[in-house]
């Protein structure tokens, strides 16, 4: 993602900001975006040896560790080069050849790709001042990898206001955030972790997607969003396919009180 | 004073009512849109709607797409196309589903595990690119001819081929043997074009032999709407000769159920009949045919009406009373497709059937049977010259006549060693599924990586065949390529074009790039002489070198204009209490017929001689035809005339008149034997529909249609398992019991039954119960069914019609029992041994087999394989 503008808030949002300790609240965030960006790493593509080695050093696995997360043998022995083979392997097999789950939010909701989710995050990117930078493989804007790297860029932007102390900004970044989840992460994400936690061959994607579940519950209970997973649940068909129409294309919803009277202009 | 109240307002108006019914209404109910249009019934916008011509199956519809927001929101007909005037059918409304589908390669893939492990790692272009080309380099050095690349449904518009020369191969092979070759080898030589356009709407009797052309045949979508106009407006009689009750036979006046393979026969009787009692048209036989009346009166005296009936079961009276019909009734017209030529036989079948209209001379005639109305576009320049060695499999040799290939033989010549394979490309095909023998046969071809040591398949979509492939290169769908395209559907021929309608995801690629990126790999900076044919900028570009100097076209815009409209010319405007186009008059626009007439002019005369037959000769090539003093262009042919005897095929040993011979293996049927037939449905094409969504839901899986004397006599009832057998294996599935079929005949449908396609295809998600997506997947949530049918092909052998190289599919002789205890529903097992064992059968009828002299008797003067000298068959 590439920032391209800001925006400021209203009187009224400033109002409501909280007092709060700028510091604090700047190092949570910016942690919180170092977790969104290590899940939009491990599912935006394949893993590189650069992502793999910094993930295989001692502190990083202690930390994950820490956290729960628990990455097998078949992580941390193999040489580098190997790993990275067998990883695009199963990246391969799970996100981006048939029979998988691929990581896009209109394929999980809808069953097709590049439906409603794709076009409105795309205005939102838009809207944000970002844009999707393609990197070794062409991807779609509703990619998990993508919508998680959008919130980094959030917090991100919110760790930088809450250190200068922008209440503000920090308002308005967080209702963003708060927006996204609720129009798009929160529908899908944690029942997409659960199915690759059981789908994953591998212990990185396994414990990756432990990690997006526990993560989206947390981030979802700490914002106090109230979201259902719809992730699974029967595909959602858009509105324009499932209005139904009345005789001479006319919407179910339209008033028909100002109409000619039927019998004056049918024969 | 006039008294006005309610009493006398019903008074007078209940009196009145049928006085005023009498006179018609000055007003009616308003006609909204006829299409071209669509508005969101959300926000009330209009939506994006840009042309394109469908390619979900091959009937080439004229076709709109409606774009809201980026997305592709619907499909339907476009009203300004002359052949399919605004309709599209309920495949071509789903066209959608194949841009969207979850299952879609989007990326190049490359096989990380054993052919068809399904282990795949995601590589990039280049990478792709540079590991083809370096495959294909050390291919040309070997022999370029070890380059093969098959395809299924291309219209590429020439860009395959294009492909294939410039890397010097000639091995190209199609897939048209498993399609109707007989079809077109029955007609080719004896009047030029592959495929006829009967006038339906115009004609007062039609015979229908074996097509299904309501429901899935050539042409479907604008053919069964001229029925139904025939049939309806014009009180044509369609009388249908089938095997079993399908959607055309159910909509005939008259269904007459045939034995398979036999339709020859009756053709023949009808013939006779109509020669015998001379109802022919004597004149339009002497002026146009190279055979006189008598000559014909006298070779037809051998099929007697008593004679078919012994073979297809159509009664006697039947046959006399149809050709008294047909050939009284004028305009009348045949229509055959695959239920003639699908036989061992099927060219002779398929020449027996069109002699009928020849020979009641209702020959290009309002109402009656028309040769194609086609366009061309011209190629870019320059193009690479034809490859210096021919290719055996693209031209076998047992099979001289063969101009349309005889493809489905392939893996048995590869595994022969008769040409060594290096690099294997496929294109819109499946053989793994499509082709006789299936998994047993080209499954196996393709596992074998010392037959076929490296395969690329490009594809949008998984399937049977791409499952088995080394590199997968991911081809567009047809809503995001660009095709030249011209289809011979109606009366009125028309140039149209496919277009993008959204970008490709992905990394997907249309193929005409593909094939450029992989030869400018291969020649990075020209010097092998490769890249100045593949000098295009993109899809678009191609396109302008076909279309923006074509006469007529260029003046009116060019590919600009069939961007804007899709088709060129348009021919007038979709009338809305009709459907039909009419002029700017509001009369339907009129169709020209009798082409073979048109008269040379004068000036083209200069330097032609006249040849003692009327052949008008220039150039060495006869031009045209004199008859009573005029110079017609006549047919298409090398002669000018409609050649019912065709010598060329007397040089192999085949007869060169109408004939039919009857299928050996049928005549010592047993008892408890049948013949299963397939068949296709109007919301299924062969193997690339079965994922789609709204068309999968519609129908799912597949069971074997049998009579219900047949399911009587082996106690079998609807819903029962059966076992169907054949000579190479064996399948278990479903009966559905009914009197719609031949008693001895069963049918199944294909289509279904796929093992590898996408998810609502295979259901294989939704067995495994939770393990890979499964129940979680927001696809499979909604599929209420779980049975996806069971596909036949791998108990079907090879068989080779010796003339036209068609397929045999429905010559296979089975045993149906019910099913036993360790039968499972979904069982299919073929043979290879036995598979390779009915090849070794098949070639025994070609002209070089042992078997070709014992089944022509009448060919006895014939010398032999070694008194022809082989020439490089024609066709296109």
């Amino acid at each position: 993602m590439q920032a391209m503008r800001s925006m400021t808030m209203t009187s009224q949002e400033q109002k409501e900001v909280e007092p709060f300790d700028p510091q604090e609240v700047a190092e949570d965030l910016r942690a919180r975006a170092g977790i969104y960006r290590l899940l939009s790493n491990a599912f935006g593509g394949e893993p590189g040896a650069g992502f793999l080695t910094g993930l295989r050093q001692p502190e990083a696995l202690a930390g994950l560790s820490e956290m729960g997360i628990s990455l097998d043998r078949d992580f941390t022995d193999p040489p580098l080069e190997q790993l990275e083979e067998v990883l695009a392997g199963e990246y391969t097999s799970l996100f981006a050849s048939p029979g998988g789950c691929v990581p896009v939010e209109s394929a999980r909701l809808t069953g097709k790709l590049q439906q409603e989710p794709y076009y409105e995050v795309q205005a939102d990117y838009r809207r944000l001042g970002f844009e999707v930078r393609q990197g070794r493989f062409a991807t779609f804007d509703d990619h998990l990898g993508v919508e998680l790297a959008l919130v980094a860029e959030l917090l991100e932007q919110a760790g930088a206001a809450a250190a200068a102390a922008d209440e503000r900004e920090l308002r308005r970044l967080n209702k963003e955030v708060k927006r996204f989840w609720t129009l798009h992460l929160g529908r899908w994400v944690r029942g997409f972790g659960r199915l690759v936690e059981r789908a994953a061959e591998h212990s990185f994607y396994r414990e990756m997607a432990r990690l997006l579940r526990g993560f989206a519950e947390d981030e979802l209970t700490r914002r106090g969003i109230r979201v259902e997973d719809a992730d699974g649940t029967v595909p959602e068909t858009p509105k324009e396919e499932t209005e139904g129409l009345t005789c001479g294309g006319v919407s179910k919803s339209y008033d028909r009180s100002n109409e000619v009277p039927v019998s004056l202009v049918a024969g | 004073m006039l008294k006005m109240n309610r009493r006398t307002f019903i008074k007078v108006s209940g009196g009145t009512a049928a006085a005023v019914a009498t006179a018609p209404s000055l007003l009616k109910a308003m006609e909204v849109e006829l299409g071209g249009k669509d508005f969101s019934p959300v926000t009330y916008g209009e939506r994006q709607a840009i042309p394109i011509t469908c390619h979900v199956c091959n009937i080439q519809d004229g076709a709109i797409a409606f774009v809201e927001n980026g997305r592709i929101v619907k499909l339907e007909g476009n009203p300004e196309h002359v052949s399919t005037r605004g309709r599209l059918c309920a495949k071509g409304n789903a066209g959608m589903w194949y841009s969207y589908d979850p299952d879609r390669i989007l990326y190049p893939l490359k096989r990380v595990g054993a052919r068809g492990e399904g282990k795949w790692k995601r590589i990039t272009w280049d990478e792709a690119l540079t590991e083809v080309a370096q495959k294909l380099d050390a291919a040309i050095k070997e022999d370029p001819n070890s380059i093969m690349l098959k395809f299924g449904r291309q219209r590429s518009g020439g860009a395959l081929d294009r492909f294939m020369h410039t890397l010097g191969s000639a091995t190209i092979v199609n897939h048209t043997s498993v399609c109707e070759s007989s079809k077109k080898i029955g007609m080719e030589p004896t009047w030029g074009p592959d495929i006829e356009t009967p006038d339906f709407a115009n004609a007062k009797y039609i015979l229908n032999f074996g097509s299904n052309i309501m429901e899935a045949a050539y042409f479907h979508n604008p053919y069964s709407q001229r029925i139904v106009e025939g049939t309806a407006e014009n009180k044509a009689k369609l009388v249908t000769f089938d095997v079993r009750l399908s959607n055309t036979a159910g909509r005939s006046d008259e269904w007459i159920p045939v034995f398979p393979g036999t339709d020859g026969a009756v053709a023949l009787a009808i013939g006779h009949v109509i020669l015998r009692d001379d109802l022919q048209d004597s004149d339009f036989i002497n002026t146009w045919t190279n055979v006189k009346v008598e000559e014909l009166k006298t070779h037809y005296q051998q099929f007697t009406p008593e004679w078919a009936s012994k073979l297809s079961g159509v009664p006697v009276e039947t046959i006399e009373r149809i050709a008294r019909e047909f050939a009284t009734t004028k305009p009348a017209t045949t229509y055959t497709y695959r239920g003639p030529a699908k036989h061992l036989y099927g060219s002779y079948n398929e020449k027996a059937c069109m002699m009928l209209p020849i020979m009641t001379g209702n020959i290009e005639v309002r109402g009656g049977y028309c040769m194609p109305r086609g366009m061309g576009w011209p190629q870019p320049q320059p193009e690479p010259p034809k490859p210096a060695k021919p290719s055996y499999l693209a031209h076998p040799d047992e099979y001289p006549l063969a101009g349309h290939k005889v493809s489905h033989l392939t893996p048995f010549w590869i595994a022969e060693g008769k040409q060594k394979i290096n690099v294997y490309f496929s294109y819109q095909d499946n053989a793994v599924y499509t082709n006789p023998g299936a998994q047993a046969v080209w499954g196996k071809l393709y596992r074998d990586e010392k037959l076929i040591p490296f395969y690329v398949s490009m594809s949008p979509f998984m399937g049977e065949e791409t499952a088995l492939a080394d590199i997968i290169l991911p081809d567009c769908p047809y809503l995001e390529r660009w095709e030249p395209e011209s289809m011979p559907n109606s009366l009125w021929p028309w140039l149209g074009i496919r277009q993008p309608v959204i970008k490709p995801l992905g990394e997907a690629r249309e193929n005409r790039v593909m094939l450029r990126d992989i030869i400018h790999k291969l020649d990075a900076d020209g010097s092998r002489g490769m890249k100045q044919y593949w000098n295009f900028k993109d899809g678009e570009d191609h396109m302008r070198h076909h279309f923006d100097n074509v006469p007529g076209l260029k003046e009116v815009g060019g590919l600009d204009f069939l961007k804007k409209h899709g088709v060129w010319p348009i021919y007038g405007k979709l009338d809305p209490a009709t459907g039909k186009i009419v002029d700017k008059t509001g009369r339907e626009i009129k169709a020209d017929y009798g082409l073979h007439k048109k008269e040379i002019p004068e000036a083209d005369m200069a330097g032609a001689t006249i040849e003692a037959n009327g052949a008008i000769m220039k150039n060495g090539k006869a031009v045209g035809v004199q008859r009573n003093g005029k110079n017609y262009v006549g047919f298409p042919t090398g002669n000018r005339l409609i050649n019912v005897r065709v010598d060329q095929w007397a040089e192999y040993g085949f007869n060169p008149m109408p004939t039919f011979k009857r299928i050996p293996w049928h005549e010592t049927m047993k008892d408890d034997e049948m013949i299963m037939t397939t068949y296709k449905i109007n919301v299924h094409k062969q193997s690339r529909t079965a994922a789609v969504k709204w068309l999968a839901e519609i129908m799912h899986s597949n069971p074997v249609w049998m009579n219900t004397l047949t399911g009587n006599k082996i106690g079998v009832k609807t819903g029962d398992l059966v076992r169907v057998e054949s000579a190479v294996g064996h399948l278990v599935t479903k009966a559905y019991v009914f009197e719609g079929i031949h008693p001895k005949v069963v049918a199944i449908p294909t289509a279904f039954g796929h093992w590898e396609y996408g998810r609502l295809a295979t259901l294989k998600l939704k067995e495994k119960g939770g393990a890979f997506g499964a129940q979680d997947d927001p696809d499979l949530k909604n599929v209420w069914w779980t049975d996806n049918g069971v596909h036949p092909n791998a108990i079907i052998p090879v068989v080779a019609d010796p003339i036209g190289g068609s397929q045999g599919w429905y010559d296979t002789v089975v045993k149906v029992t019910k099913a036993g205890p360790n039968d499972k529903y979904g069982d299919v097992q073929g043979n290879w041994e036995k598979h390779l064992e009915a090849f070794k059968e098949t070639l025994r009828y070609a002209y070089t087999g042992d078997l070709h002299r014992k089944m022509h008797p009448e060919m006895a003067a014939w010398g032999g394989p070694e008194s022809v000298k082989h020439k490089p068959a024609g066709g296109h």
